[in-house]
Parts: C-alpha cells; structure tokens; sequence
C-alpha cells in the first residue's frame, strides 16, 4: 500500500514546485496509470515513491510518502528498495554494467540473494521480457527497445512487490508495448505486485491499468477508477492529454443517440457497444 | 575508436584468466620496459605483447590498437632525435645517441600502452571490478569508479557524434574542416556533452543507489575468481619476463 499525504516538493535550485499537495493512495496489488502533458510532475512522483526523493534528489520537502507503512523520510534508500523496483525513462543512465547478465547479476549480487537461486531467478526474468537470447550480449550492441527490456528485467529479478515504471514502453514498438503490459498484468494479477506506471500510449495504459491519475503544473488534477477518469475526456484534452478513440467514440455516439453511453476502454467494449446500438 | 576499450567474447587462454593475473602481467610488462635499457629485450617485449594479443585470439585489434601508437610513436620519434644533443652526429644533426633514446622512447611506450588497451578488451569489466574487490581488497566504490569510467568512454562519444549530428542538421559543416579549424568548431559542444554528462552520471549513480549499491561487500560477488594452473604458467612468464630485464 502506497500514502501520499499532501506531498509538495521543490528541487534544490530550482524555484517552481515540482510537485504541489498530492493526495494519492495506491491499494496493494494496486494497478494505477500516471498520465499528464511534459514537465507535469510525473517522473518526481516516482522518484518520491522509489525513495529517490528525498534521498539522493534534495530539495524542499513537504508530506510524507509511506511505502506498506514505511514513511519514505525515515527509512533508508536501501530499505525502500527492497520493496520498491524502478524503471528510468532514460534507459542508458539506469544501466551500470557492459553485458546483459552482468546487468542482471548487479542487484541481485548487492542484495545478498542466496547464489543457488540467482540463475533461476535471471531466467526468470529473461524469459519474461523475452529477451533469453539477449543474455550474453554487449549491452551497447542492443536496440533502444532490447535495453528497455534489459533494464525491465533487471527490476524483475529482483522480485519487489511495487514496481514503479517511468515511460517503459518509449523505445518499444507497439507489439512488445503490449507484451510489457500484458506482463505487467500477470505479475499484478497472480503474483499481486502493485503497479505503477507513467506512460504516454493512452490506449494501452486505459485498456490494463485500474486506477488512473491526471497531473498538471505539478498538482493531481483528476484521480480515481481509469472509466471515471476517462468520463472527463473534454477536461483531460485541454490539458492535452489525448483519450482512447474507443472512449471518444462513446462521447461522440451519447451526444448523437441523445442517451448517455458507457465509457468504452477497450476496443472489445466499443465493439460491444456498437453492435447494441446497431440492433 | 569507440570499441576500442569494448570488450571481445571468447573462450581463449588468456579470456579464461584470472582479471587480477593479467592486471599482474601488464604491470610486469610496463615494469620490465622501464628496467631494461636493451632495445633488443624491448623489442622482445614488443614481440610477446603482439602475441598475446593473437593467443586471445584479437589480431585485429591488436593491429588497429598497434597501427594508432604508432601514429604517436613516430611524432615522438622525431621529437626526440631532433632534441638530443649528446653523442656523435650521424647525419645532420642526428646523434647516434639520439636514434638509440628515441628508440627506447618509442619501444617503451608502444610496448607499455598495448597491454593496458589488452586487457580491457579480453577481460569483461565487471569481472575486473569483482576480482579487484575480492582478491585484492580495493573498496568497492573505488572498482566501481573505475569500470564506470571506463564504461562512459564509448557512451560519451556516443553521445558527442550525436550533438555533432545535431549541428550538422543545422548547417554546421564539420566534415569540411580539418586539424586545428575542426578542433576550435568542437570547442563549443564541449558544454553540452558536459551538461548531459554530469546529468546521466546523476542518474546512474541513483541507479546504482537504488539497486543496493550500499550493500554490497567483499562478499556479494556472484563469481569467483580462484587462481588456476593457467595463472601458475602466467606467473612463471612474468618472472621470466623481469628476470630477462634485470639481466639484459
């Protein structure tokens, strides 16, 4: 379970806040999507989750963040990590080692896990990227979209039960953004893992994440279940976050019929939606 | 130039070493070059740096890594003939004494740089940074330090082709310029390369941090490094090797 209570943050030299009074509270086993126009906030509110804030980015901090009880001020970076795994957006800086394995071995090797269980739980997680073939290359040699996939493995070696995910799908081309969600899904649904991710593909982070929250200029500016969110669509498309064309299909179907429609975020709902009208 | 430092899969002699062995037998061979004034026991040495190069199964790169101190070698081969006075001149204002320093000058530095550029190339860094805290007790910050560094080099000029692009797309015509002029044209991208850098570092340092780089010890190493019969047969060369410097 994740608390945000009135949590306003200021970057060291900087003047603007970069996050204003955030309210947030993420269920365990929680699946919520963070979405909002560039420079809203977005990546500092991982950062805050992961414990990175305050502990390696200073600034001005106000409210707290608990991580299953944890307030994120008293606990050390290393604590926090045991729980929480991150994602970067920017793939290259997250990455510390020259070869896929190495990469995954680090984290493994730092948090002591028992040697017997460190080649399982790299295959594991290779396997689930799709990326075993990888194992031996030369991370330089790697697309954008392999190194994403490296970095997201070396997060789900270490087995944390939240995982925070800033913008994982950047580099990925449509196919395997989906395959990265429909991961993300599994681990959230079986395993229970509690999710959040930051990401742009509207219609991918609509269609699986449960809860989503709109930030702008720094404050949350909508937050609940991802259909009532998206009930909103006028509000969130001025502040330039798009919305599904399955969602915008059932705005533009309930001002035609007269008879308010439901919220569509799936292609499958839409489908279902039209074939009622139609009869 | 870029995977110049790059590490090179294989399963030869000198790959299945131990990192901390072949740490050992570059610096018995930059010590050997520096003991020994003899330029046939050099050129020896110059010899057994080539070889290895080709027992690792890397000619290639050992050519390329050869041919670019060579490059250097001839400038300060010319450098030195021209400034020593001593001894008999030869022909102009060479000396003999000075074809015989500029000789040992040459030799010593191809012979010294080869190795180092070697090791970097059949040893993967992590394996570097492991053995040296495990078997030699270096603190893990400082190894880490070190293969970070040594990591950012592709990385930097990576990044700096790509500033250079930028400029390109907006008129800036480097592939026109050259030596001195092309230099002064890169002078200014210095700033931004700094700005990204400082940046990335950031970043991977809060990578790092994140993933127990706090935590780790002596111990946390996934491999092991133990010394092998291959290490015994290395040592006895490096002792051959002073042996043939004090000597000769």
């Amino acid at each position: 379970m994740i608390e945000i209570q009135d949590l306003s943050f200021t970057y060291k030299n900087e003047q603007k806040p970069a996050l204003q009074e955030i309210r947030l509270s993420v269920p365990d086993s929680g699946f919520l999507g963070v979405i909002g126009p560039a420079g809203a906030g977005k990546t500092t509110l991982a950062r805050a989750v992961s414990g990175m804030i305050p502990h390696h980015y200073t600034g001005d901090y106000y409210g707290s963040v608990k991580v299953n009880g944890l307030d994120t001020v008293e606990t050390s970076l290393e604590e926090i990590s045991r729980l929480v795994g991150m994602v970067f957006q920017d793939v290259d800086s997250q990455i510390v080692s020259p070869v896929v394995e190495d990469e995954l071995l680090y984290g493994l090797e730092n948090f002591g896990i028992p040697r017997e269980e460190i080649p399982a739980r790299m295959e594991e997680a290779l396997r689930k990227v799709g990326i075993a073939d990888l194992r031996d290359r030369m991370i330089g040699s790697l697309s954008g979209g392999q190194r994403q996939k490296v970095a997201i493995a070396s997060i789900l070696a270490l087995k944390p039960r939240i995982l925070v995910l800033d913008e994982p799908t950047g580099e990925l081309d449509p196919r395997s953004s989906r395959q990265v969600f429909a991961l993300l899904k599994e681990l959230n649904e079986e395993q229970g893992i509690t999710v959040i991710i930051i990401e742009q593909k509207i219609m991918l982070l609509c269609e699986f994440a449960r809860q989503l929250a709109v930030l702008n200029g720094g404050r949350i500016v909508r937050q609940g279940e991802t259909r009532d969110v998206l009930a909103h669509a006028e509000e969130l498309e001025k502040l330039g976050v798009n919305c599904p064309r399955v969602t915008t299909l059932s705005r533009v179907l309930s001002a035609k019929t007269g008879e308010e429609q439901p919220v569509c975020t799936s292609l499958a709902e839409a489908e279902e939606m039209i074939r009622r009208l139609i009869q | 130039m870029t995977n110049l430092f790059q590490y090179v899969p294989g399963n030869s002699v000198i790959h299945r070493m131990n990192p901390v062995t072949k740490i050992f037998l570059t610096i018995v061979i930059c010590v050997s070059a520096f003991i020994s004034g003899n330029l046939f026991y050099l050129a020896g040495l110059l010899a057994v740096d080539l070889l290895i190069g080709v027992i690792a199964g890397v000619p290639g790169k050992t050519l390329t890594i050869f041919k670019g101190l060579l490059k250097i070698a001839l400038f300060l081969f010319v450098l030195q003939i021209l400034l020593v006075r001593k001894g008999t001149p030869v022909l102009w204002i060479i000396t003999d004494q000075g074809l015989l320093t500029a000789g040992k000058v040459v030799l010593r530095l191809v012979v010294v740089c080869m190795p180092l550029a070697l090791v970097l190339a059949v040893t993967r860094i992590s394996d570097l940074t492991n053995s040296l805290v495990q078997v030699l007790h270096v603190p893990y910050p400082y190894a880490f330090t070190l293969s970070t560094a040594i990591r950012f080099v592709p990385q930097f000029l990576e990044e700096m082709s790509g500033i250079m692009e930028a400029q390109t797309a907006r008129g800036v015509a480097f592939d026109k310029a050259r030596g001195l002029k092309k230099f002064s044209m890169l002078l200014p991208l210095c700033a931004p390369l700094l700005i990204s850098s400082v940046r990335r570092t950031d970043q991977t340092a809060a990578a790092a941090e994140i993933r127990g780089f706090r935590l780790r010890t002596r111990a946390s190493g996934y491999r092991k490094y133990p010394f092998t019969f291959l290490d015994l047969a290395a040592a006895v060369c490096c002792g051959l090797l002073l042996a043939g410097a004090i000597v000769l």
